[in-house]
């Protein structure tokens, strides 16, 4: 990737994703085979006026060692600095920029999934509080590497798909618009109002209608839509992913009936594809999961803990995303995600409700599995507690006249 | 059956011999990026021999000449607090430390203004000193050879001979031709040591410094003695800090040095950047005028950070038998270089060569810069209290 194309993507993320602030300390999470991208990043982040540029460079092949050989009973042993670093962080109310882009593929393949799964490195439990404390501006961006585009697109050879995959995330990231920055505001101000239409529409359960799909989802009293741009607690926006194109909150856990085939491939922590996946609910449960291809071990995933066969994220994307109109199949969730309607088994959003009683209610799990539900040919309504029915996508396309006011 | 490779020969020296690495121990691992293969291979070797944890830290010179380029100039000095926060929770929880000394990429930080660079010390880390002066820490450096090093050492040859030559070059100091390499270093290290209770038995009260370009007096401490290459900690592990190390080393008076030297080698600093042809003269142990062909400007920013940066840490005195030094190779890495002849230090001391009356004396600095003085062509005489002038290394032999 030349330096041009470097800067842009640093600049995508430092100044669209974290908005990095003068005098700021910027964490960057990123692998090694991300070298490129974490200088340009720390470039950028300094020309803003960045004071301290922090890169972590995780080594997917250490972990392996460790999974390999360490003794058993240290296996979930992560030493104290690992969380500090990320508290003094937020204390010092600093950014954080993580990098996504596959460098070692199958870097566990052939270990012990037990060993490998009590392992949550680079994974620090310490993030979760600075994310629900809002002291950071922080976000995930996509980073096109070749180990990444053989997986993508197995058919090409290597420099073909290496270019492609960079055209379709340069293309996502809206990095191919004459102003990025000015593409993302406009974006982000039809999602912004999609959230708010949402919300004031003051919905009951969602009902989603389609070839293989008639499913009533059910809303929490107090479930707000949010988007994905954010505020900390200081009042810096941020976007903790781009690209971003959806719309999401936290559904009852115990309202969700009916059957609901997905829409795209989904792929699982460990690299297991599910395709052609129909799921049966009934009082919130997932009570039948049949699949062309991985149903049996999405289903064994759903029986890890209560939570992880109830619903925890219900997500609306419109035709407008640019993943959903490209087609691809990414195999990273950053991206999949955004590419149609989605739901997520396994655990929801506290911040996506507003009374306490309803955060009780909002399901946990250790797990959270996102697969696609939306295309255009899926109809989504909303339905309201005395009984109305809202038309939200239709073909596609929000029918809330509010989302797409001048 | 095929042959462990260079990688894995040095892991098992590092983590046996080299950090002497305990079963629940943590291990802290630092090396550039670049150094991948022989990092993984220090991790599984950790893991096997029982670690609770190997922590990994990439240092990516890249990012650093980002910062160098791209950063305000007034927070280039700036640490974030959990950099010295871990090294002091490494030092509590009695940690062991394995540094793999390879330049990535030694030309990373070329063509930047040096008054800037100067004032990033990083991937040093101050809080180093103190952890390593408390001896809680098991740790050792070792070298692992890499194309751009080899590029640097051997310009002449094409890659692939030169990388072949670094590798020879390394598997010899390291003494990894021998056919029990840890019997080897053993034997070495009882050498070192009988050498240092020679010098011990002397009770010097300086050393003379004669050849071409200096003419350099250092004064020790009423209680310095000579410590050969084998460190143990507070808990009675022992380790070897350097490999390969061929030195005997001690703890100068920092008040007492006078005089001027010459370097008889190029020095790398820890950022890689390169001092050539340094010229110091000392008056009452401050370096008072530092010149040289080249790195002049950073060396005197380095020298500048704080007070004791001007001050001297270190004497170390390492004759002709060192296989570094009868190589003759310039490596631009001081683990190697340093071990090739007698050397001096400018900045921190190391507590372990004093006793407990004069700790409040030796020399504290939050850096330490190695520089060689020796050659066969420079004469190192002992002085006593009483005046009487001892030779120690003529022609680069042992007089004692």
């Amino acid at each position: 990737m030349n330096d041009a194309d470097l800067a842009q993507i640093a600049e995508l993320a430092v100044a669209v994703g974290a908005n990095v602030q003068p005098g700021q300390i910027v964490g960057v999470t990123a692998e090694l085979g991300h070298e490129d991208i974490a200088r340009a990043i720390a470039a950028a982040a300094y020309d803003r006026g960045a004071k301290f540029v922090d890169v972590w460079y995780v080594d997917p092949l250490v972990k392996r060692a460790r999974i390999e050989f360490a003794p058993d009973d240290t296996l979930d042993y992560v030493p104290p600095w690992y969380g500090r670093r990320f508290i003094e962080l937020g204390e010092q109310r600093g950014a954080n920029i993580a990098i996504r882009g596959l460098t070692v593929p199958n870097a566990l393949e052939g270990l012990d999934p037990k060993r490998a799964g009590r392992d949550q490195l680079p994974r620090v439990k310490e993030t979760n509080v600075i994310v629900n404390e809002r002291t950071v501006n922080w976000t995930i961006v996509a980073y096109p590497t070749l180990p990444w585009a053989r997986v993508v697109h197995p058919e090409l050879d290597d420099d073909a798909a290496l270019a492609k995959l960079r055209e379709e995330v340069r293309h996502v990231s809206r990095l191919d618009e004459p102003d990025p920055l000015e593409a993302w505001e406009a974006r982000i101000v039809q999602l912004e109002r999609a959230a708010e239409a949402l919300n004031e529409a003051r919905l009951d359960a969602l009902h989603f209608e389609g070839e293989g799909t008639d499913l009533t989802i059910g809303l929490l009293p107090s479930s707000i839509w949010r988007m994905a741009r954010w505020s900390t607690i200081d009042g810096l926006r941020h976007l903790p992913n781009v690209p971003t194109e959806e719309v999401f909150t936290s559904p009852d856990p115990d309202r969700v009936d009916g059957h609901v085939r997905s829409t795209k491939p989904l792929v699982l922590t460990d690299g297991t594809m599910v395709r052609g996946l129909n799921v049966r609910f009934e009082g919130g449960r997932a009570v039948d999961i049949t699949a062309d291809e991985g149903g049996e071990i999405l289903a064994g995933r759903t029986r890890i803990d209560e939570g992880a066969c109830r619903l925890g994220e219900v997500a609306l994307v419109d035709r407008e995303s640019r993943i959903g109109q490209l087609g691809t199949v990414f195999y990273e969730t950053l991206l999949d995600e955004n590419a149609a309607s989605h739901i997520a088994l396994g655990s929801g959003f506290a911040f996506a409700v507003e009374t306490d009683e309803d955060r009780a209610r909002v399901n946990q799990s250790a797990v959270h599995i996102d697969f696609m539900i939306g295309s255009n040919d899926v109809d989504v309504t909303g339905l309201t507690s005395d009984g109305e029915r809202v038309p939200l996508l239709r073909d596609g396309v929000w029918q809330l006249s509010a989302v797409h006011a001048a | 059956m095929t042959s462990p490779t260079l990688a894995e020969r040095l892991a098992d020296l590092a983590v046996g011999i080299g950090a002497n690495v305990q079963p629940g121990q943590i291990v802290t691992v630092s090396a550039d990026i670049g150094l991948e293969e022989i990092v993984r291979e220090l991790a599984a070797r950790a893991y096997r021999e029982g670690a609770k944890f190997v922590d990994v830290t990439y240092f990516d010179p890249g990012v650093k000449r980002a910062r160098i380029e791209h950063a305000a100039e007034d927070t280039l000095d700036f640490v974030p607090s959990w950099y010295a926060g871990r090294v002091f929770e490494l030092g509590r929880s009695h940690s062991a430390r394995v540094v793999v000394a390879a330049p990535s990429n030694p030309r990373a930080l070329q063509g930047l203004d040096p008054a800037r660079l100067g004032r990033d010390q990083l991937p040093a880390i101050a809080e180093w000193m103190d952890v390593l002066s408390e001896r809680t820490v098991n740790w050792t450096i070792i070298p692992f050879p890499t194309l751009p090093w080899a590029r640097l050492v051997h310009p002449e040859l094409d890659d692939a001979a030169a990388l072949e030559k670094l590798t020879q070059e390394i598997v010899h100091v390291c003494r990894l031709d021998e056919p029990d390499p840890d019997a080897a270093w053993r034997a070495r290290v009882s050498e070192l040591s009988a050498v240092g209770s020679r010098l011990n038995g002397l009770a010097l009260d300086s050393l003379h410094y004669e050849g071409p370009g200096t003419d350099l007096t250092v004064g020790l401490l009423p209680s310095s003695s000579w410590v050969g290459a084998l460190s143990s900690t507070i808990d009675g592990l022992e380790h070897l800090p350097n490999i390969p190390t061929e030195e005997v080393f001690s703890t100068p008076d920092p008040q007492r040095a006078e005089g001027r030297v010459r370097s008889t080698k190029p020095l790398v600093l820890v950022d890689g950047s390169i001092v050539r042809g340094l010229e110091v003269r000392f008056e009452g142990g401050r370096a008072v005028e530092i010149d040289a062909e080249e790195g002049a400007e950073i060396m005197r920013a380095r020298t500048a950070r704080d007070e004791g940066a001007s001050r001297l840490g270190e004497v170390a005195l390492v004759d002709r038998e060192s296989r570094i030094g009868q190589l003759g190779t310039v490596f631009y890495e001081t683990l190697l270089d340093e071990n090739a002849t007698s050397h001096i230090a400018l900045g921190s001391a190391y507590e372990e060569a004093v006793d407990e009356s004069d700790l409040p004396r030796i020399n504290r600095s939050g850096t330490h810069i190695d520089f060689m003085v020796g050659g066969d062509d420079v004469d190192v005489t002992g002085i006593t209290r009483d005046g009487q002038r001892i030779p120690v290394l003529r022609g680069g032999a042992w007089q004692i």
